[in-house]
């Protein structure tokens, strides 16, 4: 088979792109720990609130020093919809929905990840400055898509 | 039947289209793992 040479060289960069994301991405995977944010827990949809941690939605401090907030996701809003966390401290969200597919995103942030019903969702996010963040749901969930954001506050120690 | 030698079709065109398309795409990737890497 006959090549041109410009097909060679586009072929090349292609494959070398291809090379430079993959290995990013594994990189990124396999090295630094990145995981997808849900697929690793279920729960029964029918019981969220019967089943531990969702018993107790809200900021828990764990042994370690770090933070776990718990939230449930439902049309339209987030329980609770206070949450103040320190700045400067990882905080581990954990989140799942007793309804439909909702989001849970926090602006300006890398924290960004769906909210399924039987699955529940974790992201561990650490705030470098103190304010108010805004939390909407950026998956499409009914009429009152819209209204469901919240706020989290991050306060200094 | 193909001649052996056919004179090379101008691919000079094409060679600037899909680099500009590469390069597009390689610059969105990079600004979008930017802004992922600042954030973190």
């Amino acid at each position: 088979m006959h090549l041109h040479k410009y097909e060679k060289i586009w072929l090349g960069f292609g494959v070398f792109a291809l090379i430079v994301f993959l290995s990013v991405v594994g990189v990124s995977a396999f090295h630094q720990g990145h995981t997808p944010s849900g697929g690793h827990m279920t729960i029964d949809p029918e019981n969220v609130r019967g089943t531990a941690p969702f018993d107790e939605p809200g900021v828990h401090q764990r042994e370690d020093g770090s933070y776990e907030v718990v939230i449930i996701a439902k049309a339209f809003g987030y329980e609770p919809s206070e949450i103040q966390v320190p700045v400067g401290e990882e905080v581990t969200f954990t989140v799942t929905s007793e309804d439909v597919v909702h989001s849970f995103s926090i602006v300006e942030t890398n924290v960004n990840m769906m909210v399924v019903p039987g699955q529940v969702n974790h992201k561990t996010h650490t705030f470098s400055e103190e304010g108010s963040y805004l939390i909407v749901c950026n998956e499409y969930c009914g009429s009152g898509h819209h209204f469901m954001s919240t706020e989290i506050e991050v306060i200094g120690q | 039947m193909e001649k052996k030698n056919q004179p090379q079709p101008s691919l000079k065109g094409t060679f600037i289209s899909v680099m500009a398309v590469g390069i597009f795409i390689v610059l969105m990737w990079v600004s979008i793992y930017l802004l992922y890497i600042a954030r973190l």
